[in-house]
Parts: C-alpha cells; structure tokens; sequence
C-alpha cells in the first residue's frame, strides 16, 4: 500500500475516538435539538410537524416571553462586559503588579469560582431575606430602613438582586485569566516604559492592556455567551419569578421541557441559545479583528 | 520511526481492547440473575436513597429486583407512612428486593418526566392523578393495573379510582385524599376577640381587618410556589362562583371567560391589596410560610390537609390549631361542602418494568399501607376503606373527615386537573393576579385567549 495512504489511515484512526466523542456528544445533540424544534411533541407521545411554528410562536407569544427573557440575559451580558470585565481586569493589573500578599488576594477573589452554584445561591438567599438577611438588617442599622426591600420578591428589584451574585462569582474568574496575561507581559518592556516616565497607569494603559488583547477577547465571549446561559443561579435564588422579572432563555427552556411538557418548544429555545451564541462569538472575533 | 511505529501500533492496540471491553460489560448484565436482598432491604432508609443490602448467599433466580421514586423525602409529612409501609410490605415478600429514592417535589416532576421521555423509568412511581399521569398513559408508559385491581377492589372503592381511569382502565393506585384547609392559629385569633373560626365570609372580613388593625399579618402565601397561591384563589372562586362552574372549566367544559370568576379573582386581589397577606411571602417557599406560620407570624394559613400530621404532631403548636371550610361568599352559587380536593397522590407501574405483573400487585399492598399508616399519622384521608385502630386519628385530622362527611363536590386542585401546559399557562396568570399585575378581567380574557 503507498505509504502516504497507510498514514492518512493512521491519522484517520488516531481522529476517530475525538471525532465520535465530538459528534455524539456535541454535535449529535445540537442536531436532534434542530430536528425537535420542528416539531408539536411532549416528549413521550407522537410527534407532529409544525415546521417553524415553533420559531414564530417564540417571537410573538407573550404567554411564552422569549423576548423578555432574551432582553434579560442581554442585560447581564452588558452588566458583565461594562462592570464585571473592567472589575476584573483592575483586580489582574493591580495584582499583576506584584503587590504585597499577591498570591494571598488571587485565592480570595478566585474563591467564589471554586464554591458550588447552588451553595452561592443558598448563601445570596439568606442575604436578601426579607427578616433576617444581613442586607435590610445593615440598611436598618444604619438607619436606612426606607430602603430595605424583599429583594428577590419584588420584580423591580428581584433581576438586580440576581445579576449581584453572578457578576460577583465570576469576577475572580476573569481575573485569573487576564491576570496570567498581566504576568506574561514582558519585564522588560515596562521597565522601558517606566524609563521613559511612564505612569503605572499609562503602562497599564499602553503596555499591558494592548498585550493582553486576545486574553480580553476570550473574557469577552466567555461573559456573553455565559450570560446568554445563565441558568444555575437564577434557578435557585428565583426561579425565573418573580412574575417572570428574571426569567432568562435557560430557565424558560426548562420550563417548556419539564413543566409543561412541550419538547418542540424546548428544543427551539436551545437552537435559539446556540445561535446567539455562535453569532455572538464571531461578532467578537470580527470587532476585534476590526480593531487590530 | 520504526519506534514510533510500534509505539503507534500498541497505543492502537491498547485502544481496541479497552472498546472491546467496554462493550463486554455492558452486555450480560440482564442475563445474570438479580441479587436477592438480605434480611435487612426491608429497614427504613437512612438517607434519601435507599438500596438493598448485601446478596444473601442463598441467592434463587426468583427474585424480583422493583425500584421506586417517591416524594417522601425527609421533611415530608408522609416520610413515616412511607417507612412503615415499606417496612412492612417487604418483610411480607423476601422474594422482592426492593430500592427506593425519594426526590424533593419540584425536582421530581423534572425527574419523572425525563425518565419517561427517555423511557427509563423506576418500576414503580409517584404521581398526581387526573392530567399528570394522563400524559403518560396516552404515551403507552404505564402499566394497566386492572387485573391486579381485582385482588382489591373489596377494599379499594372503584370512585377513588376515578383521577387515575383513562378509558375504563385504572392505572394508578390512590393513597391518600386530601382538601385545602383554612388552619387557625386559635391563640392569635383570641387576641382580636374571637374563640372560634368565623362561619360567615362577612365575619370573617370583619376579623382579618380586626387582625390588620392590631398589626396581625392574616394569611401567609409562598408566592415562590404558584400552586400555594391557588390553594386561596380557587377556594375564594369555588366558594363565589359555586364548585360546578370551576369544575367545568378545569375539565375545559366551560371556557374561562366568566365574570364571575373574574369578580371573584377581584375579591381575592382586594385582599391582597388591603393587607391581608404578608407582604414579605411573594419571596418566601411553602416550607418557610408554613414554619413562620407554625412559629405564630400569621393567624390563617390555607393549604392542603395533609399539614395535620405536622400541625398535630408539634406538641406546642397542635392544641392551638384549628381547621375548617373556608366560608361562602356568594350563598347564591355557592354553599358549604364544596371543596376544593379529592384523590390525587397516586402510584403507578411503569409499562417498561420488566416485572410489571409483580409490581403491580406489590403497588397495591404498599399502596394500601401507606394510606393506613398516612391516615393514622394525619396526612390525609383514607383513600381505601380504613382497617385497625383508628381511634388515635388526631384532631386535626378528625375535623377534616367531618368536613369530608359532610362534602357536596370535590373539585380537584387546578394545575393536576389540567395538563402540564395549560396548568402552567394558569399558573403563571395566577401568579400575575398575586402580584397586582391583572385584575379579575385581565384574567379571565388571558387565559380564554391562551388556553381554550
């Protein structure tokens, strides 16, 4: 046999178990999700092909409220760009400056990354308890009681209430990620920079910023695309409720699978999600791509 | 290169068998015959799951592995009746080995209905009659119990059956029955100058604004769980608009667009809006209502019977309860005796089990257990005809079967009489009436247009 034939076979071969694993747990799923959406199911009796009634029932049902959920999850991914990121990246310059009890201040803003979901919602439960929650009882204290809400009970208050404890998780996560970049940035070059009478800030400002670029525009998809996703945390601290004030594509697509029994529905909401992501995603790239 | 060669090929080799191996021990797994349990399967679990002890060593063929998912977790109400009833029904059949999981309620209707979608359900399951188990047994998913029926249908009535009959077949074995009660704290409502419950809806009004007034919350409601909020609601419009006209829309014999229900959906929004709930309940669970309630916060609290066990068994908070009908607000289309209820918490046999025939008669005996030892405890009404000693039945419990002897209509909670997606259509336009979102009108026009 050629020789070029018998390694094309080797290489194929040594792909093989990623490419099954790939298709069968990625891109099989996603399929069937695609092939489900088309259809009136309930998830165990006969399916019924609607074609893209689903899809159009999506955008215009107000009983379903995709629109509002979408809006929701678009919110706490601006909330993540505008607050969390920038929080995030001053946390890794100032720690990438190689300030006294650096290694002490990473491990504690990257705890919360390392504590379960459903623990940091039983925690921000108690916190916004209307009676005993440290966050009234403080208000009160300091003789603020007119400020004191049911945080999570009313829907003016209750989608803040939950975005806190998700910008506030995942702070220490993006901080670690541009914090590796901040330390990657070459010694030397701020040393010149420091020569020439640079700031800390103008050095941060044109030498590190500008290095860590790609580490930015990785934090960058990854908070977007985890807002669109957003499920864990909403789901214990509110359920989507109160009035639907914090429901988000994740928690409406449980909703339509397990409570009301319609797979079809479901499974477009999961397309939805994987759409907006992909395009959310490549939209990064470009704007970045653009500003190189 | 030669190296990389056989290098490459023993990583290749090395690949092939472990595949080969996986597929091996997925194979035979059914052909070996299943582990018998040893004396203790039968004892209470210790966790929320419970799994069968060791193999015994004289291990036959015969035996019959069942497996069951419950929702008697701890903190729940039936979690002893469950117990002794298992307790008792294995040690009656050492041939089965039985396993049992109880799941928290929320997640278990998650759970349940993965399971049947993937079709990999328990044996045995819980379930709510009417429109909960209808969606699966017209997916062919449960098991067909009329044969095993037969056995007990001397101490089984034929109209408990009645929520779980599709088509002339019975598919689900009842428990217990159970209604929404009006609980009273007893001792908060002699601090407003009254020693027993009102029996009229006017009185009744006239005691709450007399609790407001002296800074008594009335009535606590977990807004977090929907179906609380309905346990108030469809009593206010059951005992408006009179038991048939609710019944009929349930059943989706009437069309939602009532003005009765629309006035009645009012009056129970001016009772939010004069006060009458705790404010701070929209963001608490039915746990945190329900002990705040226990712990003296609220004179009323409306939910189902099945609280009596816990009400009765707290020795310091028990002799201050009370329970009673929640009273007719319109005498013309409503009267007493119409209640909200009736037998919903059901097992079934999933249609898949390999022992189907023996599950089934095993869910019997369990079932008839569970609702003995259920009735003694307090958790509801006997949905089979009582046997033993009866008389230590608390008071609580006691009221309820005089309420129940005394019942015109049952009408059965909403969101189990629909199916999944108009009893979340419903919930979620219960919800918004909770929150002062829509009115009575708004209601009824919104779920006219959304569900029929």
């Amino acid at each position: 046999m050629n020789k070029k034939v018998v390694y094309s076979i080797n290489i194929f071969l040594f792909l093989l178990p990623a490419l099954i694993l790939f298709v069968g747990v990625l891109i099989a799923p996603i399929a069937m999700s695609g092939y489900y959406s088309f259809f009136d199911w309930n998830g165990f009796g006969e399916k019924t092909f609607i074609g893209f009634e689903n899809y159009k029932e999506l955008f215009s049902s107000n009983a379903i409220g995709f629109t509002k959920a979408l809006g929701n999850s678009l919110l706490l991914a601006a909330l993540s760009v505008f607050i969390q990121l920038p929080l995030s990246l001053g946390l890794a310059l100032l720690l990438g400056r190689g300030i006294k009890g650096e290694r002490a201040f990473l491990a504690i803003f990257f705890m919360p990354v390392l504590i379960s979901t459903v623990v940091i919602g039983q925690l921000w439960l108690k916190i916004y308890n209307p009676s005993y929650g440290i966050l009234n009882v403080f208000l009160t204290k300091i003789g603020l009681e007119s400020l004191t809400r049911i945080w999570l009970g009313l829907p003016e208050t209750a989608l803040g209430a939950c975005f806190v404890p998700i910008l506030w998780q995942y702070v220490g996560y993006h901080m670690l990620l541009m914090y590796a970049g901040v330390k990657g940035v070459s010694p030397e070059l701020r040393e010149a920079a420091k020569i020439d009478g640079a700031t800390n800030w103008q050095v941060s400002r044109y030498i590190v910023i500008p290095s860590i670029k790609p580490i930015v525009k990785v934090s960058v998809i990854f908070a977007i695309t985890g807002s669109l996703k957003s499920f864990d945390l909403i789901y214990v601290l509110t359920n989507g409720g109160p009035l639907h004030a914090t429901e988000v594509p994740s928690t409406l697509m449980i909703n339509m699978l397990f409570l009301r029994n319609r797979y079809g529905m479901g499974s477009t909401i999961a397309v939805m999600l994987i759409i907006l992501c992909f395009a959310f995603a490549l939209l990064i790239n470009r704007l970045f791509k653009e500003d190189r | 290169m030669k190296k990389a060669k056989v290098l490459a090929t023993l990583l290749a080799g090395v690949m092939v068998l472990s595949l080969a191996g996986c597929g091996s021990s997925a194979a035979p797994a059914s052909t070996e015959p299943a582990a018998p349990a040893a004396a203790e399967t039968t004892a209470a679990p210790a966790a929320e799951t419970t799994a069968a002890e060791a193999p015994a060593a004289d291990a036959s063929a015969e035996t019959i592995n069942l497996e069951m998912w419950c929702i008697a977790t701890e903190s729940d109400s039936n979690r002893a009746s469950y117990e002794k009833a298992i307790e008792e029904v294995t040690a009656a059949h050492p041939e089965i080995n039985f396993t049992w999981e109880a799941i928290e309620n929320q997640a278990y209707k998650t759970k349940i209905k993965a399971a049947v979608a993937a079709d990999e359900m328990p044996d045995i399951f819980f379930t709510w009659s009417c429109a909960f188990l209808g969606d699966f047994v017209a997916a062919d998913r449960v098991y067909c119990l009329d044969d095993a029926y037969e056995n007990f249908k001397s101490e089984l009535p034929e109209v408990m059956m009645g929520n779980s009959t599709y088509d002339g077949k019975h598919y689900g074995v009842p428990l217990t029955m159970n209604i929404v009660g009006l609980f009273a704290n007893m001792e908060i409502l002699s601090q407003v100058g009254y020693t027993e419950v009102p029996g009229s809806y006017d009185e009744f009004i006239a005691c709450c604004d007399k609790l407001v007034e002296a800074g008594i919350i009335p009535f606590g409601c977990a807004g977090k769980e929907t179906w609380c909020v309905t346990e108030y609601l469809e009593s206010v419009i059951e005992k408006s608009c009179g038991a048939d006209v609710l019944n009929d829309i349930f059943l989706g014999r009437a069309t939602w667009n009532n003005q009765d229900v629309a006035d009645a959906v009012d009056t129970f929004q001016g009772m939010v809006t004069k006060g009458y709930f705790d404010p701070e309940g929209i963001a608490l669970s039915n746990d945190e209502v329900k002990a705040n309630f226990m712990a003296g916060k609220y004179a009323f609290y409306m939910n189902g019977t099945w609280n009596c066990a816990d009400f009765a068994a707290d020795a310091e908070f028990g002799p201050k309860v009370q329970v009673s009908e929640f009273p007719v607000i319109n005498a013309d289309k409503a009267k007493l005796g119409q209640l909200i209820g009736g037998p919903s918490d059901t097992l079934a046999v999933a249609a898949s089990s390999p022992n189907a025939e023996a599950a089934a008669q095993f869910t019997f005996e369990l079932g008839r257990l569970i609702c003995h030892y259920g009735y003694l405890d307090g958790c509801g009404l006997p949905a089979w005809t009582p046997f033993g000693d009866t008389s230590n039945i608390n008071p609580l419990t006691q009221a309820v079967s005089d309420i129940c002897a005394k019942a015109d209509t049952y009408v059965l909670f909403g969101d189990t009489a629909m199916n999944a997606d108009e009893a979340n259509t419903y919930l979620s336009y219960v919800d918004q009436v909770y929150g002062c979102n829509i009115d009575g009108a708004g209601f009824i026009s919104g779920l006219a247009a959304d569900i029929r």
